[in-house]
């Protein structure tokens, strides 16, 4: 498994890394621009705006320290940053097979679920690192804008964990579609299916009463970083979802890759 | 069968949904030591065969066993004395060819004895260990996968189209690496549509098409069974019926030469022209192209 493990590192070293840097840079900029923010103007701006787009902030008061960093842990960006992370991670089995790397491994003494192990965890060190690195950037964006002093490096911690949870889950399930693929083109596009539909659910239900009960469905749902970052806590529905969401696909991916044929 | 095989097929078939099976009954059994050619067009249904016997996949029905182990419920054991090349060779492309080499070795129990050789043998330099696959050509990619495949000195070598994407000289390297892993009492399975390759170093030779097996022979039987062409040049004009044996065919003299065809031994042949002194003689070697061709044209049925 350690072999494994160090070779699907190895190859995705390079792209995992300047994720990271990506979404620790942008976390810090974000956080750095609050310097900047008249905390009256924003929130009388984010009043007038239509239901549909004070959304996309998840109704939370991004005027304040905690609100405004919150807001950027579900900025578009940051998402698709840990999605990019998540998917290519998740998506490794099925890229395998298609180009027979899993063909030449599995042709030694090898189990098929040691194999799929270690691309899981290598999908979940991705993703921690990506996550690490962001969260490297919003530690530096508080400890260098007095502005943001009352948000503390415990609660920062703490909302960058769900959001660690929420990407293994999603990579977890991208690796479930996985191991029902032969290529990693197919991988990736159920797993890019199921964070958009995720995310498109969590919108909806916001903004529109009719499909507000279709909420809780979405795994983005679970996650709110703005009132972690406020509250300092995180409700234990949040975790039981995203350890679940992340555990259930990872056992199912690692059932059905037992028993899959790997050939191109 | 007392003995254990080096591989042994009991009925393997495999089938893809409700179309034509890729691999139907197939019973094969290739001895410890053994070189066996496995021949076949595209799409016989040889690479399907290779992978039910490595457990990459399963067998709609039948079973294989490696060395005494049952691939279906002792896949490992049966792997830890198989070595392999693929036929689409999947490496990744990021790490270096060393890194590759050494976590395929890693993965598998015996050490990694022969690599040094191997990479002599091959022309693989240390220089070109170091450098990343994606900046490999085909042929040293190729090279690498035979260097990771037999550097344990397995004792069961399968190999599928081996030799593509390598030049002459190296498919005659490699051709000698295997020869002499022969001889050290490995066994080789070696898949191939390259006759040539088959002819020089099999011992046997099973042939499959449309998923079926339909023959495995001796070479050397199957060369002493086909037909060769003959030319003999006289001094003078001599009647063929002077010298006519059995498995002559297809006579046409032309002057003072005579061309026919002979099936079977040449031996009462040369006996029968001896008295004649024919000024020389061309006898054209079975191959095992000739085989194949009437096989598949149609008439090996």
């Amino acid at each position: 498994m350690g072999v494994v493990l160090s070779l699907a590192l190895m190859r995705s070293m390079r792209r995992t890394l300047l994720l990271g840097i990506a979404l620790g840079a942008f976390l810090f900029l974000v956080g750095l621009s609050y310097s900047s923010v008249d905390e009256n103007q924003i929130r009388s701006l984010v009043e007038s705006l239509p239901p549909a787009l004070q959304a996309f902030v998840k109704g939370s008061d991004i005027a304040s320290p905690s609100g405004y960093l919150g807001s950027t842990f579900i900025h578009p960006i940051t998402l698709s940053i840990m999605a990019a992370t998540a998917i290519a991670g998740g998506a490794a089995s099925a890229r395998d097979v298609e180009t027979g790397v899993a063909e030449l491994m599995l042709s030694r003494p090898l189990r098929r679920t040691a194999w799929l192990g270690a691309e899981l965890i290598a999908m979940l060190v991705q993703v921690t690192v990506v996550a690490v690195m962001g969260l490297v950037g919003a530690l530096i964006a508080i400890t260098t804008v007095d502005a943001l002093a009352p948000v503390s490096a415990g609660s920062l911690f703490l909302t960058a964990l769900p959001l660690w949870l929420l990407f293994a889950g999603i990579g977890a399930v991208t690796a479930l579609a996985a191991s029902l693929s032969r290529t990693g083109a197919k991988a990736i596009g159920w797993g890019t299916a199921f964070a958009l539909v995720a995310y498109a659910l969590d919108y909806l239900a916001q903004v529109w009463g009719v499909a507000e009960p279709l909420g809780p469905l979405s795994v983005m749902h679970w996650y709110r970083p703005a009132s972690i970052l406020g509250q300092g806590t995180v409700p234990g529905s949040t975790w039981a979802v995203l350890i679940g969401v992340a555990l259930v696909a990872g056992a199912l991916a690692l059932a059905i890759t037992s028993r899959r044929e790997v050939a191109p | 069968m007392g003995a254990v095989a080096a591989i042994r097929a009991s009925g393997l078939g495999k089938s893809y949904g409700s179309g034509p099976p890729a691999l139907a009954d197939v019973d094969l059994e290739v001895e410890p030591g053994e070189r066996l050619g496995f021949l076949g067009p595209n799409g016989a249904g040889k690479t399907t065969f290779i992978r039910c016997a490595l457990g990459i996949l399963r067998p709609t029905t039948g079973s294989v066993e490696v060395l005494g182990h049952d691939v279906a419920t002792d896949r490992l054991a049966a792997l830890a004395q198989v070595g392999y090349v693929p036929g689409d060779l999947g490496m990744i492309r990021q790490v270096s060819g060393r890194r590759m080499l050494d976590a395929l070795a890693r993965l598998h129990p015996r050490p990694p004895v022969l690599r040094d050789r191997l990479l002599t043998a091959l022309d693989l330099s240390q220089a070109d260990l170091g450098k990343r696959i994606r900046d490999y050509s085909t042929g040293m990619r190729q090279k690498l996968g035979l260097v990771a495949a037999l550097q344990h000195d397995p004792p069961v070598i399968i190999l599928d189209e081996p030799t593509a994407g390598l030049d002459p000289v190296m498919q005659a390297r490699f051709l000698q690496v295997l020869d002499e892993r022969a001889r050290e009492g490995r066994t080789v399975f070696f898949s191939s549509h390259v006759l040539g390759e088959v002819d020089e170093l099999c011992d046997r030779v099973a042939m499959v098409r449309g998923g079926r097996l339909l023959l495995v022979r001796d070479v050397d039987e199957l060369r002493r069974a086909r037909m060769r062409t003959v030319e003999v040049l006289f001094d003078g004009d001599v009647d063929p019926a002077t010298y006519r044996v059995d498995g002559m065919g297809d006579v046409r003299v032309e002057g003072h030469v005579h061309h026919f065809t002979l099936s079977g031994d040449p031996g009462p042949l040369l006996t029968g022209l001896g008295p004649l002194s024919p000024r020389d003689i061309t006898i054209e070697a079975a191959r095992l192209e000739d085989v194949f061709r009437s096989l598949y044209l149609g008439d090996g049925d």
